[in-house]
């Protein structure tokens, strides 16, 4: 026995020893960092962290929620049971299509927080812009960039949650909360208001104006000094400042160098068509691949048309006869839906990938003639000229003589289902359907999560 | 059957056709305190030869000379002697069989059942062994008390929802901790198609000697900071010293759903979604003979539509959809289990392999495991031994709930819509026809022309030496690995485009995952017992380490369907790798004190460090205390003769939950924000550099008894779990750019009854027992500093102060307005006195919402009798539910809707309102305007249940015969599982969670879910 124990003794020890060793080994072991995701103090120090975090802002731009769709398919569906019958079984879009919309909407929800996602993007580029040094034509791209993105998130939120420019007076309507510095430690000092319509639209102004003297003329697919224009062009004409809106139009018209695609048919599929290179008539766009992202107008608007391979989408949006009857006889746009099922479709988002457009230079000619007309001027061209632009490329013969009509109405056709028709009606103070421009079932309401967590918010009437 | 009856009656006339000499025997049968034992009966072995005692003890019996004496009675371990030894006084000693189990503890460390002090529930491995249940947890159902399992749906390997105690958790997972033989193992899901899967399906259950679970702070306490859900501590069969048994089980039989769903036919379908139709061209002034009417449109573009022009012609003719996607489902099962071993060396060896088809067409299971289990004395002071467990799991998975092409999601379709489209004479939507036809996509297409498989090998392994240092003292070093391996492929053809909107060309996937999960114990164990003290002690050290690997790549454009790996896809259209890790460092202190068997005192605790705690608060400890006092053995009590047992107990500690996911305390960006080919960074994480566990503080008092002679034995437990510092996922502005940041917030508390009870019924030749378990938890969430925090189908569920986890919160429907059809709610808004507003509205926004239900049970139980006499044997086990609700809204919202919309509905809807005056609860049917399918307390309903859970009938052949044929025993049976449901659930199976909605808060949702499957099985048993 005694042997056992002389063993067991100096087992003991070195058990111990091992134990002992094995402690102060492992202390350190616990110290061990994430993979995929970087300390957030070591995530902006130099130009090239800046570069990758305003391809972030256009991520965030690019999600479903945002300008990836959603936004455009709302405007698009809100009350639209003139144009459209909607037979899509998602709550949210079915309940904004049939103004039922309650304040827990799911698309209320996503829409914002992904918009306000991507705008503390813009913001982390903003405020590390210092870093950004190689260039000062560089720098100005990339700030420029941001601010674009930031403005135009801003611009739409304002749109889809606060009451229209003309509905009440813009200095005192509660518009969104403005936020213009990166998220740091959340405090209470993060319950903000929500910011006057006129804030709101100061602030998109002050920002796209900057935007346009910064960027540069061409970016690729990213934003340009012409997308800045195109975005003032339209923030003005909401503003009913029609004198800024036709030189904003103007301006991208006559020194762009785009020019409109001579085939409308040829604006569309440009995935299915081009292998994704987007068109040149194209201000503005988000780019969805098979790898990145996914478009909402595709989602709700396409559908699978078997001779067209690579055609997918919900079928959820049906385009009323009554839409098509509005076109005249010989126009090329009448001819682009696709009858599948009994029912109509537009072809205009049958591309699953490629280009989600936000802006084309066609809306300039439109947007500037209309300026134009209302102020009796003819910046750039006279509105009749413009307006037979736009007729003369899809087939129609011109007009000899213009009213407002003519103008909104090509407007109207020649923007259908690309997300106009709730804002026009509202910019225009038209009935939606039934419903008066100005009544509150048009307004998205404060998503009711946040109502829920910021006492300093106040929801939309009727919510 | 006939054949054995014969063999019997054979056996036993040879067994009275044998005289022989004889000889007298006469005695007296006394109780271990010398008292005599009446009614005991003396048996001469192997015949029908016996006597019982009268009331004095005293017996006479004459047998042949050298025969063997059973002596029994009841509550007394039955006793065998020579009829030499037998004259004069025999003593018998109690049958303390629950009470003298041992109990495992954790790190070596193990009890006799009447010495515990804190709450352990112990599962024999005997209980569930051959049972067609293919995990450990699924098995633990009904079986502890406290212990809540809902297997969630009827896909295979799908993941199990376990609870003890209830909740104790809102953001954190609620799951116990698994520990198999020491290590503790990856028991999250793993898969990246469809539902959470189970990894606990790579453990043969029929490897498990016994499963503890630790369910009080005190017995969890040595688990510190992963302790807060329960331990569920897993130990597999090891070697016997003895003649080595082999033992083959096989088994076969079928599985089926266990419901249909009652939908409309045909005919019924056109009555409704025509007098919807009509509704509408009233409302619009449009006659239903216009062409533009909405009564051609459904006629034309729906019901003719949809039917390839056939319904028009034969409006009578009907599909169920549910034929298509229910089948009845092979199973098949072999074990062979080898077991044995000298003084030296013991071992324990199995093999299995499990081939399980679902019940829905489309899902598969195959599972091979192979396990060795070596024990070794290499001499006086040095033990030696190792498991290994190999397996395959093989599973052709399902898609998720709330797909198209979840099979279920079939019984949406119309009734006219034929299966076969009658222009190509291939399945309805199948290219090239017209593939918009039926009204969603058909899901048979996706089990025709797409699959998605995952093979998870997994290893684990563990190694221990074992020393004796000093009398008493023992030093034990464990080292343990888990490591799962696993690859998923998928391939889905260009058929299934209308699903699948990238393969236009087809699409192929293909996942790896691979995690190595490194443990090792080292712990030293002290005994002494010295008079009447009797010390234990514990002291030692735990460190874990787990590494997660992923990697993923995708493919589209291939040449063709025949062409479905990756290698032969034009576009590698995605591909990822990604690694996660986390760790843990741990040292742990147990002592038990036991004073003249008396009095028991139990303290330990654990020092717990993790990676996954912020920087400021790295370090947590959690002690407990508890004590025992055995009455019955104080003299006071002595006298009361019924009473065999009684100990009361108690125990008071501090435990954690840590499963936060990894990195919850950083402040991060990541790497994910790329856009259109060029790289990006998001921030993605706010830091908080406090954050730690989640802290439990739990009390539990308890009395455990036993009754003449302990053939009534009994658990009655009351326990109060409060737990605080939650780790919530607080919500913050998300103008912010952030949702909500993990926080240590809140509080919640679950108390509760648990009563357990054991008797024998039946001693003798016809035995019966009965273990009846039952446990009553009340979750109340205390304090979540005005959080809203919702999930689930249409954010349905909630978690709301003063309520438990996860309540259903919604607007409450107020039946239907019998003049016009209107759905009605309670507007339920708060009055000036602060009561509700009880009046009606039909219009929604109106209406608040409020909690109108549960899906947490107010009571679960598990009843197990089971019966044998002579070579039969058969066992009942019963479990159920009560007071907890499901939430249909899911499906209901489509097709419990008054035909809203053009899916196919309930038969239920047959009921709705039609003309005024009518007294329904289904409002009238308006095509395309919403009339009461709103989310509301219409589709939350009862979901209480009480099932027949599995049953079996078996018969042993005598074993003399088979000894010629060098058996040992031979058992042929039949068994069933879920073969009866007593319930008023209105959908498929009230035993469900939706797949897609699943989360900590989101329970109860049925969302097309499929059913838990039925199952007959037929098995023998054959040892050697």
């Amino acid at each position: 026995m005694k042997n056992i124990y002389s063993y067991s003794k100096n087992l003991l020890s070195s058990a111990l020893l091992v134990a002992l060793l094995g402690v102060t080994g492992c202390e350190k072991r616990l110290d061990i960092s994430p993979y995929q995701s970087i300390a957030d103090d070591k995530a902006l120090l130099t130009e090239d962290d800046v570069s990758v975090t305003l391809v972030g802002a256009y991520d965030g731009a690019q999600n479903a929620a945002v300008y990836g769709g959603d936004i455009m398919v709302l405007n698009e569906l809100i009350g639209n049971t003139d144009n459209i019958n909607f037979t899509g079984t998602f709550a949210g879009l079915s309940d904004s299509y049939q103004l039922q919309m309650v304040a827990n909407n799911s698309f209320a929800a996503s829409t914002w927080i992904s918009s306000y996602a991507a705008i503390n993007r813009c913001n982390n580029v903003l405020s590390a812009i210092d870093k950004v040094t190689s260039s000062a034509a560089r720098k100005n791209s990339v700030e420029g960039q941001a601010l674009f993105l930031r403005a135009s998130i801003y611009f739409e939120l304002v749109r889809l949650y606060a009451k229209f420019v003309g509905d009440g007076d813009i200095a005192t309507n509660p518009g969104v909360p403005l936020v213009l510095k990166p998220t740091g430690n959340v405090t209470d000092a993060d319950n903000l208001p929500r910011a006057t319509v006129k804030a709101v639209y100061d602030q998109v102004v002050a920002d796209l104006t900057k935007a346009e003297t910064l960027l540069p003329t061409s970016n690729g697919f990213y934003a340009t000094k012409w997308s800045a224009a195109a975005q003032i062009s339209r923030v003005q004409l909401m503003l009913k400042n029609y004198t800024e809106a036709a030189a904003a139009a103007n301006r991208v018209i006559s020194t762009s160098g785009r020019v409109l695609n001579p085939d409308f048919t040829k604006l569309w599929f440009t995935f299915i068509n081009n292998g994704g290179t987007t068109p040149s008539e194209y201000l503005f766009s988000i780019k969805v691949t098979a790898q990145d992202g996914s478009n909402s107008l595709n989602t709700y608007f396409g559908r699978t048309i078997s001779s067209i391979p690579g055609t997918a989408g919900r079928s959820d949006c049906k385009v009323k006869a009554a839409h098509l009857a509005l076109y005249e006889a010989g126009d090329v746009r009448k001819n682009f839906f696709v009858l599948s099922g009994g029912s109509y479709y537009t072809q205009k988002h049958l591309d699953r990938y490629g280009d989600v457009p936000i802006i084309r230079l066609a809306e300039m000619y439109l947007t500037r003639a209309e300026a134009n007309f209302r102020l009796g001027t003819s910046v750039g061209a006279a509105p009749l000229q413009d307006v037979n632009i736009i007729r003369g490329r899809v087939g129609l013969a011109p007009l000899a003589t213009l009213t407002l009509n003519d103008i909104l109405k090509e407007r109207s056709l020649e923007l259908a289902f690309e997300g106009h028709n709730v804002i026009e009606a509202k910019r225009l103070q038209k009935n939606v359907g039934v419903t008066p421009w100005n009544s509150p079932k048009l307004l998205f309401p404060i998503p009711q999560r946040e109502m829920d967590v910021n006492k300093n918010l106040v929801q939309n009437s009727g919510y | 059957m006939r054949k054995s009856m014969l063999l019997v009656v054979c056996a036993m006339i040879f067994a009275i056709g044998g005289f022989a000499q004889t000889t007298s025997v006469t005695g007296k049968v006394v109780d271990e305190k010398g008292a005599p034992v009446s009614g005991a009966s003396v048996l001469e072995k192997g015949t029908k030869n016996g006597t019982n005692t009268a009331t004095d003890g005293a017996f006479s019996l004459k047998v042949k000379s050298g025969a063997t004496l059973v002596v029994s009675g009841l509550g007394f371990e039955a006793k065998q002697l020579t009829a030499s030894s037998a004259n004069g006084i025999i003593r018998l000693t109690p049958e303390t069989k629950e009470l003298n189990e041992v109990v495992v503890t954790g790190f070596g460390g193990s009890l006799i059942k009447k010495d515990v002090t804190g709450n352990i529930a112990r599962v024999k491995g005997k209980d569930f062994e051959f049972q067609p249940s293919a995990s450990v947890d699924a098995s633990l159902q009904g079986r502890a008390a406290g212990v809540y399992v809902n297997s969630q749906s009827g896909k295979l390997g799908q993941s199990v929802t376990v609870r003890v105690r209830g909740n104790s958790s809102i953001s954190a997972s609620s799951q116990p901790l698994y520990v198999l033989d020491g290590i503790p193992i990856t028991s999250n899901d793993q898969s990246s198609y469809g539902g959470d899967m189970n990894p606990l399906t790579d453990i043969n259950p029929n490897d498990i000697e016994s499963v503890e679970v630790l369910k009080d702070a005190s017995a969890g306490a040595i688990y510190g900071s992963r302790a807060a859900n329960g331990v569920i501590l897993i130990t597999t069969k090891r070697g016997k010293v003895g003649k080595t048994n082999v033992t083959v089980n096989l088994q076969t039989g079928y599985s089926e759903a266990t419901k249909r769903l009652p939908m409309l036919n045909s005919e019924q379908y056109a009555e409704l979604i025509l007098e919807g139709a009509k509704y509408r061209d009233d409302l619009d002034g449009t006659p239903i003979s216009d062409p533009n009417s909405w009564t051609a449109y459904v006629k034309n573009d729906v019901m003719d539509y949809y039917s390839y022009g056939l319904w028009s012609k034969d409006p009578k003719k009907n599909y169920d959809w549910q034929d298509a996607v229910f089948q009845k489902a092979p199973y098949r099962q072999a074990d062979l289990q080898v077991r044995g071993g000298n003084d030296k060396t013991k071992f324990f060896a199995s093999f299995q392999h499990l081939d399980q088809t679902g019940t829905i067409i489309g899902n598969n299971l195959q599972r091979s495991t192979g396990r060795m289990n070596l024990d070794h004395k290499a001499n006086d002071w040095l033990d030696i031994g190792m498991s290994m467990s190999l397996s395959r799991t093989f599973n052709r998975r399902l898609p998720d709930d709330n797909a198209f092409s979840n099979p279920l999601q079939a019984v949406a379709l119309m009734p006219m819509t034929p299966f076969i489209d009658p222009n190509t004479g291939l399945d309805a939507g199948t290219p090239p026809g017209d593939v918009n036809i039926p009204l969603y996509y058909n899901p048979v297409l996706s089990v025709k022309y797409a699959r998605f498989t995952q093979d998870v090998y997994r290893t684990f392994g563990n190694t221990y030496l074992k020393a004796k240092i000093l009398p008493g003292l023992t030093f034990q070093t464990e080292f343990g690995l888990d490591f799962l391996s696993q690859n998923e492929e998928g391939y889905f053809q260009s058929q299934t485009v209308r699903n699948q909107t990238r393969a236009v060309r087809g699409v192929g996937t293909n996942n790896g995952t691979f995690i190595t999960n490194y443990n090792t114990n080292s712990y030293f164990n002290y005994t002494k017992v010295t008079g009447k003290h009797n010390i234990a002690a514990t002291l030692g050290m735990q460190y874990q380490q787990s590494q997660a690997k992923y990697n993923f790549t995708e493919g589209t454009d291939f040449p063709s369907n025949s062409y479905q790996k990756i290698a032969s896809a034009a576009t590698k259209s995605g591909g990822s790798s990604s690694q996660s890790d986390f760790r843990f460092l741990s040292y742990f202190l147990r002592g038990n004190y036991t004073f003249n068997d008396n009095y028991i005192l139990a303290v330990s605790g654990r020092i717990d460090q993790s990676s996954r705690f912020g920087k400021d608060a790295r370090s947590g400890f959690f002690p407990s205390v508890s004590a025992g006092w055995i009455l019955s053995n104080e003299k006071f009590l002595q006298g009361f003769k019924p009473l065999s047992f009684l100990k009361l107990r108690a125990s008071y500690g501090v435990v954690g939950n840590a499963e936060i996911g990894n990195f919850p305390q950083l402040g991060l960006f990541s790497g994910d924000a790329g856009y259109a080919g060029a790289a990006g960074q998001r921030p993605s994480q706010l830091r908080n550099d406090n954050l730690k566990w989640e802290t439990t503080n739990q009390f539990d008092v308890g009395i455990d008894f036993g009754f003449l002679n302990n053939r009534i034995t009994g658990e009655i437990d009351y326990y109060q779990k409060k737990t605080n510092g939650l780790l919530l996922n607080v919500n913050i502005p998300a103008t912010t750019g952030f949702t909500s940041q993990i926080k240590n917030v809140g509080k919640l508390e679950n108390s509760g009854f648990e009563f357990v009870l054991n008797t024998q019924n039946l001693v003798g030749d016809f035995k019966w027992t009965t273990n009846l378990n039952m446990a009553i938890n009340k979750g109340n969430v205390t304090d979540i500093q005005g959080q809203i925090i919702e999930g689930g189908v249409s954010s349905m569920n909630r978690v709301q102060e003063g309520y438990n986890v996860g309540v259903f919160y919604t607007v409450e429907f107020a039946g239907v307005n019998p003049a016009n059809g209107d759905a009605l709610f309670y507007k339920n808004t708060k009055l000036a006195d602060g009561s509700l507003d009880r009046t009606t509205t039909n219009v929604y926004s109106q209406a608040q919402r409020t909690v109108v239900g549960d899906p947490n049970p107010d009571m679960v139980f598990g009843v197990t009798n089971t019966f044998s006499y002579k070579g039969f044997d058969m066992s009942i086990f019963f479990n159920g539910v009560t007071g907890s609700q499901n939430n249909i809204y899911g499906m209901g919202r489509y097709s419990s809707a008054s035909m809203l919309y053009e899916d196919n509905n309930t038969a239920d809807q047959l009921r709705r309102w039609r003309k005024p005056g009518d007294i329904t609860d289904i409002p009238q049917v308006r095509l395309y305007r919403v009339n009461g399918s709103q989310a509301s307390s219409r589709y939350i309903v009862d979901g209480s249940y009480v099932r027949l859970r599995t049953a079996s009938i078996g018969y042993t052949f005598n074993s003399k015969k088979l000894n010629k044929y060098k058996i040992d025993k031979m058992r042929v049976y039949v068994s069933g599982q879920n073969l009866l449901t007593f319930t008023n659930y209105t959908y498929w199976d009230p035993e469900v969670n939706a797949d897609s909605f699943d989360s900590n808060i989101a329970k109860g949702n049925d969302f097309y879910t499929p059913p838990q499957p039925r199952t007959f099985l037929l098995g023998l048993n054959v040892s050697f």
